[in-house]
């Protein structure tokens, strides 16, 4: 891998950590300094356990320290799942022998095997969620603690599930533990990059038409769904986007916009955008690559020096991305879709998935949009 | 501190060298920090400086840039990427390089001092850290600024103070040095340097222009010390605390600079007596706090404001919060007071 300036995505150890945190009944244990520990800690606000090994630990083996820390974390009912951390995966012990003792599910996903998507999938395959023929309903997938809208993402889905008359099934990841083996035959995605592999996929809740087109499967997959109401809410909804940005572009030129993201959530910006608003997209940034061919350039943008050049050779007014787009977005205006979001308080849980989501995202463009044209130069 | 932290060994919390001397590291704004190591490391670290500056309303981001490690440097050696990283930082321009290490990177057991003294066009200088493996937090903030200590040259002494190992993370850290510089003031004394905040490669030279060194705590005494050692400048052990304390903070600089402190240390007096009247509606209250804390040399400062003000500690007391670090000066007692005044009257 080439040398990157400071890299804007998270470690392999992190996406695991993610994943696991996520469910109601497992302990997270991360196997490795202090340091290592800090970091998922902050970021994903949830109660995460360390071993918090020592140079001792390195020289002579750290099978007493986990030992130590399990044995202080059992006891409450809930499964233990350990995440190794990059000198303990090099150490040479066997973690899994070491662990063999106790009811524990081992993550080996240090930092260097790779991002952040990568360590959440090895936690999801070790997990490895079942579908349950006897559960109805439809699963949820691509739910992260890390996301800042993985909260909105999930009341939003959960809502027009309930308007389709639709039980929720399992959510990926954010439920119950003892869940994992009763996943609902179908599932339904909130991002794609996160996408979990469980049951029969119906598609995504990201932007109108690809809404419309899940729920009319959701429709033919189960007896019990009644999607009209879902549908005539997307065709209502976006009514009301087509002329809120008609009102827009009476006065204004289209933005030109540069996206970075993680490729689904850009993508998803990227088409509402040029849809509704005629917006020239100028570059996509992608965190984790190319997943898809799109009709805009897009570029994989791991490192803030990527970003600044895809900023500097475009020039756009909208800069959609993350905190650290917002420190070199220059002149440009400025929303924020991609984590991490620091800087602003935020506590309403916005979606980007489902109606309620392409509402946010129009309605922050505009806005941002409106307020750089109004304001004085 | 960490949420739910193993009980067993409080040592185990001491944090990441890295991180500690990146802090110090990233503050020297023409420089590139290279962090020989897996990407994520230096995600970590910049996505914790960068929260950080923005906390502090700096939009500027700190230049780290990552050796990049994956399985193929783990297994065969990453001095090569390192040279990589190095060589791609040089041709930025920047006006020094500094290379930080990792955990796993000495655990492969890569030698980064031998790659650093390649030969490169700009002072590329390694700085002894290793993740956990090299310590504590504090072990990496120390070892930063000690190395970088060693950049400086002899200069004579223009009467100056240079303010010592600020906690660049630290929330209040301008606030913290604002209070400083205020009670400098009151003895007609000007800042030399801060460092390391916020300065450029050929300001760490004149780091020998002080007449006396203020260290932001006793964890950089170390630093001190070697700072006397090095330009002979003598050093105040740490930012002052607590009523009585910030009036003999002034004392003690007014002595080691020979200068009169009668005038600023009764101005100061009359401050903190204004400020003392401005919660007096909290006087006689009855607060508890943290058993963790009390008893703890740093929260000493608590007993001097209970007993300007006839606060007592009792259990059944109100919670009132406590700041991570003692609050520094007077300024820093009345921000405390006011949030000890929401958390009564709530």
């Amino acid at each position: 891998m080439p040398e990157c300036e400071n890299p804007l995505w998270p470690c392999a150890m992190t996406g695991a950590a993610a994943c696991l945190a996520g469910f109601d009944g497992i302990t997270v244990i991360i196997h490795g300094s202090s340091g290592c520990y800090y970091y998922p800690t902050t970021l994903l606000h949830a109660p995460l356990h360390g071993t918090f090994i020592l140079e001792n630990e390195v020289i002579f083996g750290s099978e007493a320290r986990l030992h130590e820390v399990i044995g202080e974390v059992q006891g409450t009912g809930k499964r233990i799942a350990v995440v190794t951390t990059c000198v303990p995966a090099i150490l040479g012990e066997d973690i899994r022998s070491m662990l063999s003792s106790h009811d524990v599910i081992l993550v080996d996903s240090p930092g260097f095997s790779g991002d952040f998507g990568k360590g959440y999938h090895a936690a999801l395959s070790v997990l490895a969620p079942e579908t349950d023929p006897s559960v109805a309903g439809i699963n949820i997938d691509g739910v992260s603690l890390f996301d800042p809208f993985y909260r909105g993402n999930m009341r939003e889905v959960i809502r027009l599930l309930a308007r389709a008359g639709v039980p929720v099934g399992l959510i990926l990841c954010r439920d119950r533990f003892d869940r994992v083996r009763h996943a609902a035959p179908f599932t339904i995605g909130t991002d794609g990059d996160l996408a979990s592999g469980v049951g029969t996929f119906l598609g995504s809740t990201l932007g109108f038409e690809a809404l419309s087109e899940t729920f009319s499967r959701v429709g033919d997959a189960l007896e019990c769904a009644d999607v009209e109401p879902v549908l005539a809410d997307i065709k209502h909804e976006e009514e009301r986007v087509v002329q809120a940005c008609d009102k827009y572009l009476r006065r204004f030129d289209p933005p030109s916009v540069a996206i970075f993201s993680s490729f689904s959530y850009a993508a998803f910006a990227a088409r509402t955008l040029d849809r509704y608003l005629d917006a020239d997209i100028l570059c996509i940034g992608s965190r984790n690559g190319k997943k898809e061919d799109l009709p805009y350039p897009v570029e994989t943008a791991t490192g803030l020096s990527d970003v600044q050049r895809l900023i500097g050779n475009c020039t756009p007014d909208l800069v959609i991305g993350s905190s650290f787009e917002r420190s070199v977005k220059g002149e440009a205006t400025f929303i924020g879709i991609t984590p991490p979001l620091r800087g602003s308080v935020r506590l309403a849980s916005h979606p980007l998935a489902g109606t309620e989501g392409v509402l946010f995202l129009i309605e922050a463009v505009l806005n941002a949009c409106m307020d750089r044209q109004q304001s004085p130069s | 501190m960490p949420s739910n932290p193993s009980r067993l060994n409080s040592c185990r919390f001491e944090g990441c060298t890295l991180t500690g001397a990146l802090t110090v590291t990233t503050s020297v704004r023409d420089s590139v920090t290279v962090v020989h190591g897996p990407a994520g490391c230096a995600h970590h670290n910049f996505s914790l400086l960068h929260s950080t500056g923005l906390d502090h309303d700096c939009i500027t981001v700190p230049h780290i840039l990552s050796s990049g490690l994956l399985d193929t440097e783990i297994i065969f050696g990453g001095e090569k990427a390192l040279g990589q990283a190095i060589e791609s930082a040089v041709s930025r321009r920047p006006k020094s390089v500094f290379v930080l290490s990792t955990c796993i990177a000495e655990t492969i057991g890569d030698d980064v001092t031998a790659v650093c003294g390649s030969g490169w066009d700009v002072p590329v200088i390694p700085i002894p850290t290793a993740g956990f493996l090299g310590g504590s937090f504090q072990a990496g903030v120390n070892n930063a600024l000690t190395t970088i200590a060693g950049m400086a040259q002899p200069c004579r002494n223009d009467g100056g103070i240079n303010i010592i190992g600020e906690k660049n993370l630290e929330y209040e850290v301008e606030q913290n040095y604002a209070e400083v510089v205020r009670l400098l003031s009151l003895l007609g004394l000007p800042v030399n340097l801060r460092f390391i905040h916020n300065i450029t490669t050929a300001e760490i030279m004149g780091v020998g222009k002080a007449s006396l060194n203020i260290l932001r705590d006793e964890g950089v005494a170390g630093v001190g010390e070697r700072l006397f050692r090095q330009c002979g400048t003598p050093f105040i052990p740490a930012f002052p605390t607590g009523l009585l304390g910030t009036i003999a903070f002034l004392d003690r600089i007014a002595d080691a600079c020979g200068v009169q402190s009668r005038a600023a240390v009764l101005e100061e007096m009359a401050l903190q007596e204004s400020m003392l009247d401005d919660f007096s509606d909290i006087a006689g209250s009855c607060i508890a706090v943290d058993h963790l804390m009390n008893g703890c040399h740093e929260y000493s400062f608590i007993h001097d404001v209970n007993e300007a003000l006839h606060i007592r500690v009792k259990p059944e007391g109100t919670r009132v919060p406590l700041p991570e670090s003692a609050p520094v000066g007077t300024a820093g007692l009345r921000r405390m007071l006011h949030r000890w005044r929401r958390a009564i009257h709530a």
